[in-house]
């Protein structure tokens, strides 16, 4: 459905992607990376609002540059800022898209637009002004906006930004069922626990570049699980070999290890042998928020990130 | 074509539906209307004839300028990058906008035309009423195109306030709105010759006369082409990186 090449976008000499090559069937297909990126650049060029400095794209079986029309009339693409008319109604704005994407049959419009508001489950709310609406039905009546014309290739950028947790859940749970229905859907998000749950593959972005790509749990499957041991300060002389330092500041150490919970209780003796106390300690498999924070975490510094990856340990 | 009358639907739906916005535009020509026909000396004969063209076309050129920020908002909101998107032709998306500007600003002229029958202003010929919408239509593109292509080069909303109100009283008193040529001072007959306003006003009051305004259709016509244009130009540019 979604097929690039060595796609590159410059901006006056400041190359935004550089050389991506991607291939999305009927999935969801989850695009991660820090602000700047290129994620929303990648999205753009892929929709057609802006031109691909080199490389190929194809889209539904389109040439991005050649067909642009074709593309944009299989497609449908939700930006991240919602913008819905609020002095419109809910099937008012709706019908504007049905016009836009060409569906001039009055009684077919009207079935198309009564059919997306119900599958986004605004039909009691149609005839509102959308000023009323909460954030979660706004959201989802955007999505009945892009729906509208049957598009196969949804482009959805940060569809969850700003929800609460049960309008996030249900805005995922639409996602999937289109995917179900057949709908090739190309995500992007900051939301790792939501990448790792409800995309069926991942692509990390860094500085323009795919740093790593696959099903989020064979992505963590090959790594190390994860050791955090918090003392009163100390750290002892010697650890055991099968465990790596990745971290010490303040008394917490991190350590990652192929076997965590057989090291954890090796590690322990070590600190004790040298009578450093230990508050707490603990073992955990490690996420995609993991994998994201070691492929982009030394985005600047060339090495790994240890405040940000502190940072995450603690909000977990 | 289709996709821009769904473009004008929305913007006609929006712009009914907040009733500060169907007034606003409508109040300073009516206050002009009523202050210089009925309050103030009459300078000429049928003054209130005299100035009606003037203050249809000053109507004309508030709502023209008015507009000027629907496209800003558009595109401040995220409302134009979802419309970009979509299989309509992106000319579509201005020339929608272009129209409802302008058709909202003859809905308004005529509001005010009725107040100045209402006032005492003489009742003109179908004909004459023809010719002086047409021109008010061609200026309407003329103006809303201008405005819409300086509203795509301005940073905010704040510079193009600014602009409108540096804008809209000089190029309304320094036009044939409510003096006669040949009462003017040099410097302000010059700017009110050259002044497109003029032209559309010059043509109204011809018409009222019975004379057909070969040259102001014709000089309005290509002003309104070329701005049509360069809007057009900035458009692309301002969306397609």
């Amino acid at each position: 459905m979604i097929e690039a090449h060595g796609l590159k976008k410059d901006y006056d000499g400041n190359l935004a992607v550089k050389g991506l090559d991607l291939t999305v069937d009927n999935e969801i297909y989850g695009l991660l990376g820090p602000n700047g990126s290129g994620k929303t650049t990648t999205v753009n060029m892929l929709t057609t609002m802006l031109s691909i400095t080199e490389g190929t794209a194809s889209v539904c079986g389109y040439d991005v540059k050649k067909d642009a029309a074709k593309v944009r009339e299989c497609i449908s693409y939700v930006p991240q800022d919602m913008a819905v008319d609020a002095r419109l109604t809910g099937r008012e704005n709706v019908t504007l898209f049905a016009k836009l994407y060409g569906i001039r049959d009055r009684a077919e419009r009207k079935r198309r637009v009564n059919e997306v508001l119900e599958i986004m489950n605004l039909s009691d709310r149609a005839d509102d002004y959308t000023a009323k609406y909460s954030g979660g039905m706004r959201r989802r009546l955007e999505l009945a906006q892009a729906l509208v014309h049957n598009p196969r290739v949804l482009f959805l950028d940060e569809p969850t930004v700003g929800l609460d947790v049960a309008s996030r859940r249900s805005i995922w749970e639409y996602i999937v069922k289109l995917r179900d229905s057949g709908v090739t859907i190309f995500v992007t998000t900051h939301q790792m626990d939501e990448a790792e749950r409800y995309c069926d593959r991942v692509g990390i972005l860094r500085k323009g570049v795919l740093m790593k790509e696959g099903k989020p749990d064979e992505l963590t499957a090959g790594m190390d699980s994860i050791i955090t041991i918090r003392t009163e300060g100390g750290f002892p002389s010697k650890i055991p070999d099968s465990v790596k330092q990745i971290e010490f500041k303040d008394g917490l150490a991190l350590f990652t290890s192929p076997d965590g919970s057989a090291s954890l209780p090796e590690l322990v003796r070590c600190y004790e042998a040298e009578g450093i106390k230990i508050f707490s300690s603990s073992v955990r498999e490690p996420t995609l928020e993991d994998i994201y924070m070691l492929s982009v975490g030394q985005q600047e510094e060339g090495a790994f990130d240890a405040t940000q990856f502190r940072n995450m340990m603690r909000r977990r | 074509m289709y996709r821009m009358f769904a473009f004008m639907w929305r913007d006609f739906l929006r712009w009914t539906r907040s009733p500060i916005n169907v007034l606003s535009t409508m109040v300073m020509p009516a206050a002009w209307l009523l202050f210089m026909g009925l309050v103030i000396p009459a300078p000429y004969p049928n003054y209130l004839d005299y100035i009606t063209p003037g203050i249809l076309v000053l109507t004309m050129l508030n709502a023209g300028m008015a507009g000027g920020t629907s496209i800003m908002f558009d595109k401040v909101l995220g409302y134009l990058n979802k419309f970009l998107a979509v299989p309509a032709p992106r000319e579509s998306i201005l020339f929608g906008k272009i129209m409802f500007i302008t058709i909202r600003g003859l809905l308004q002229s005529t509001f005010i035309l009725f107040i100045a029958v209402i006032a005492g202003a003489s009742i003109m010929s179908p004909l004459a009423y023809a010719q002086m919408y047409l021109l008010l239509f061609i200026f309407g593109v003329l103006i809303s195109s201008f405005a819409t292509t300086i509203s795509l080069f301005l940073p905010d909303h704040d510079s193009y306030s600014a602009f409108q109100a540096f804008l809209v009283t000089p190029m309304y008193l320094l036009s044939s709105a409510l003096v006669k040529y040949e009462s003017m001072p040099t410097i302000v007959y010059w700017i009110a010759k050259v002044n497109p306003m003029s032209y559309a006003i010059d043509g109204a009051r011809m018409a009222a006369e019975g004379n057909f305004p070969a040259l102001q259709f014709v000089v309005l016509g290509i002003v309104a082409v070329i701005m049509v244009i360069l809007c057009s130009i900035r458009f692309r540019k301002a969306t397609i990186r």
